[in-house]
């Protein structure tokens, strides 16, 4: 189920009204919410509930066998055994054709005819955010960060509806606290959720769908037809629309925790108005850079071992969160362009100081230009795309709405935040008659800019 | 469960005022309440575009009572009215549309057209010249290519426009997901049809459609026709007729019909077989500008459904997942097979 859909708007007043009833009654308010979490990701596939099922009760029998053994080397296997279980369902579903693809055509060229099996496997949705849930709560257990919650809660943990499909990842010791009492409807964030799931709404149908329309889709889709006016405006319009539809999913997702009581953490804060690619991973996707710093990063050794561990280090973990988007070489490319200019942020670190203004620049046009392979639909599309800059033609898709939205969301992210936190803040003090008109109103005015084609999948679903 | 140690930056608490519970309850209820009244009557279609499943029972549980409300109150069509700016669809109104009241028999259930009624005589438009040995001269040169049709259509609508852009063919992509010949609620691809030869007048049409095909049509006296005996594929095939009729535009452009490679399951086979019978028929009275472009036998030889084939010698996925659609390595096959058909009919692809 996709939030922007009436489905959803009739599956939504439903739960949170039978949600605040039960609350009080934890023993009836868990199986519910867990049901209901299940029901709206039965409504992509039935059987995806089996995959998320069986990771549920694989890591929590590790969390608990974890937990009883007082062994070193016991405890040790046994998250070894789990993290490998929960790769390794990542990797049937998610990189399997990929890797068997690619393995074949060698085996081919070597002229060894062993090939692998080939099978069109279904992409459970949201599986990457699903897994990589299940390890930190895991390995936190492992850690003795956390000690193994009941079932049903580490169950809600990993299916809770409004971060199961494309996060934020959540982690199990920010979550499952907040399930051990009921919570207190006398503090509800109303305000701040309402603001936050029509900013979302704005975001991901009025801009991120209208900008993939009207421009992002047909350059990407056949870059040959196009000149280099039009290139560079759609390499711009990606990065607006790549932010919008990902952020404004996870900004209904805490919007939604928040009218059901609960508190996600945030997972973007203005990225592109970093100066540094540190900071640009402090400000994007937040969940995903912290989850890899403490499950990967620093378990490699981080930046203790010297120059050439930290190089590798950063590398390893950004080529391994680029392909954890899915399984294209684009994905790596893209996270090897990261690492790459973390490598050379690092080692030029207090020995060059550029102005801020210039350090944007840089930082802004190289992520803008890391998309490019990010989103064309292989390397060799991605190479024709950039070679269309090489030929200044006419520009054919350079309409005002167009270049207005595209270069609006960039200049309220360089902008102060304070005029616009100090409106969201107002718009959150609203009364709730006041707040149901604005949502509604808005809501109204989002679905007019929904084709009858309906509300494309957000991008980070099929991650 | 304990909490050893927490990340106290990553929970943000939210700012704002805090409300209780019920004003939650109140604000999404209100909010939803002014949306039935307003939205009512687009809740019912939308749960009525549905397909069939609990998702829809509970939208239309819903959206039926909200749409009854809706069509009483004034308020919804002047909202209509006032958001038809924001609208990013292209108006579909004008000739050509299947919607006609259903008179008697199959025939004119679709619409009216050819196929019903009179024996038509048959012209020289029925004969496919190749197919007789006959040479005849190519249309001068292919300068704009639709491709259309519902899902099916992706990706080999990008993949022919790639292809073409080199040689300065634009090639105009228009699917429309989620429709079907027997799905008028979306789109009405016989207004669609007209509309597309219309505005486009492309020299050549590659069609690919049929994944959502099977609904039952408007039959004579209140009844309908359900797919997928002999009176359904009559239906189907004379709106395929009618829309092939369209494409070819008296003889200025040709038109590629590609059949259904067999879906995985069992009950969708029989909808493709249905829906492949009809669009042979369909084409008989116009084999000389539309070229019906068998990819059943290509993807599912024997009628057999597999998820792979052999492609240069080595084995390749061709079908997604859903087992339905063709994928990129598919679609590719059949792009090839759409290539070498319109470098037989066009003397050259592009200006």
């Amino acid at each position: 189920m996709v939030f922007p859909t009436v489905q959803f708007a009739v599956f939504f007043p439903i739960v949170l009204a039978l949600s605040w009833a039960l609350m009080r009654r934890q023993g009836v308010w868990k199986p519910f919410m867990l049901a209901a979490s299940y029901v709206f990701y039965a409504a992509a596939n039935p059987l995806f509930c089996v995959m998320i099922a069986a990771v549920t009760l694989g890591n929590q029998a590790c969390a608990l066998l974890i937990h009883r053994s007082e062994d070193a080397r016991v405890r040790k296997q046994i998250v070894v055994l789990a993290v490998t279980l929960n790769l390794a369902t990542l990797g049937v579903f998610k990189y399997y054709g990929f890797f068997a693809t690619e393995i074949n055509g060698l085996l081919d060229r070597a002229g060894l005819g062993l090939p692998l099996p080939l099978a069109a496997i279904a992409l459970p949705v949201g599986i990457s955010f699903i897994i990589f849930q299940a390890i930190s709560y895991t390995v936190d257990v492992y850690r003795r960060l956390i000690t193994p919650a009941a079932t049903i809660d580490v169950a809600l943990y990993l299916s809770f509806f409004p971060h199961l499909v494309a996060g934020p990842i959540v982690r199990a010791r920010e979550f499952i606290p907040q399930l051990q009492s009921p919570r207190d409807p006398r503090k509800v964030a109303v305000g701040a959720g309402v603001a936050l799931i029509l900013i979302g709404l704005v975001k991901k149908v009025a801009i991120a769908d209208f900008l993939a329309r009207e421009i992002v889709d047909p350059v990407f889709g056949v870059p040959q037809a196009y000149a280099a006016p039009d290139v560079l405006l759609a390499s711009y319009a990606y990065a607006v629309q790549i932010f919008c539809d990902f952020s404004g999913y996870t900004d209904i997702a805490i919007g939604l925790a928040l009218l059901l009581g609960f508190v996600f953490p945030q997972n973007f804060d203005r990225p592109y108005r970093a100066a540094s690619f540190g900071e640009f991973w402090r400000r994007w996707h937040i969940t995903l850079s912290r989850f890899l710093r403490d499950f990967l990063y620093i378990p490699l050794g981080g930046n203790r071992g010297g120059k050439w561990k930290t190089i590798r280090n950063l590398m390893i973990t950004m080529v391994l969160g680029g392909l954890w988007h899915g399984a294209a070489w684009g994905f790596v490319l893209w996270g090897a362009i990261h690492g790459t200019a973390l490598v050379v942020e690092h080692q030029f670190r207090g020995r060059v100081r550029l102005p801020r203004w210039l350090g944007w620049l840089l930082v802004f046009h190289i992520v803008v230009l890391a998309w490019i392979p990010f989103r064309a639909p292989d390397l060799g599309l991605a190479g024709a795309y950039l070679a269309r800059f090489a030929d200044w033609g006419p520009a054919t898709l350079w309409t005002a709405p167009v270049v207005i939205v595209t270069f609006l969301v960039i200049a309220l992210q360089v902008a102060p935040a304070k005029p616009m936190d100090a409106l969201r803040v107002r718009f959150e003090r609203l009364h709730p008659v006041a707040l149901g008109a604005s949502m509604a109103t808005v809501i109204l005015l989002v679905a007019a800019t929904v084709s009858s084609q309906g509300v494309p999948p957000f991008i980070y679903f099929s991650f | 469960m304990s909490t050893v140690e927490r990340d106290p930056f990553i929970l943000d608490r939210p700012t704002g005022r805090r409300l209780r519970a019920r004003d939650a309850i109140a604000v999404v209820f209100i909010a939803a309440l002014l949306l039935l009244l307003l939205q009512g009557e687009s809740i019912r279609s939308t749960g009525e575009k549905m397909d069939p499943g609990w998702q829809r029972t509970l939208v239309l549980a819903v959206g039926v009572p909200a749409g009854w409300l809706a069509d009483r109150l004034p308020i919804a069509d002047a909202v209509d009215d006032v958001t038809a700016f924001l609208s990013p669809d292209d108006e579909l109104t004008g000739a050509g549309g299947f919607n006609a009241a259903p008179a008697a028999g199959p025939a004119a259930a679709a619409g009216g057209g050819t196929g019903g009624g009179a024996s038509a005589p048959i012209t020289t438009d029925a004969f496919d010249p190749t197919e007789l040995g006959v040479k005849t001269a190519k249309l001068p040169a292919l300068k704009t290519l639709l491709v259309t049709g519902d899902s099916l259509a992706q990706p080999i609508d990008v993949q022919l426009a790639r292809r073409l852009a080199r040689d300065g063919v634009q090639t105009v992509r228009d699917a429309h997901l989620g429709t079907g010949i027997s799905k008028t609620d979306i789109v009405d691809w016989g207004v669609l049809s007209t509309q597309q030869a219309k505005e486009r007048k492309p020299e050549a049409v590659v069609m690919f459609m049929g994944a959502n095909e099977g609904f039952p049509f408007p039959g004579a006296g209140g009844k309908s026709i359900q797919c997928c005996d002999p009176e359904w594929a009559v239906v189907y095939a004379t709106r395929a007729r009618r829309m092939m009729d369209t494409y070819r535009r008296d003889g200025a452009a040709r038109v590629y019909w590609l059949t259904l490679p067999l879906p995985r399951a069992k009950s969708g086979q029989a909808i493709a077989r249905a829906v492949n019978a009809a669009i042979a028929v369909a084409a008989q009275p116009f084999r000389s500008h539309v070229r019906v472009l068998d990819m059943t036998s290509v993807f599912t030889p024997g009628g057999r459904f597999r998820a792979a084939q052999d492609i240069g010698g080595r084995a390749t996925i061709v079908r997604r997942p859903d087992g339905i659609h063709l994928n990129d390595a598919g679609s590719n096959v059949a792009m090839g097979i759409v290539l070498e058909r319109l470098r037989a009919d066009f003397a050259k692809l592009g200006s």
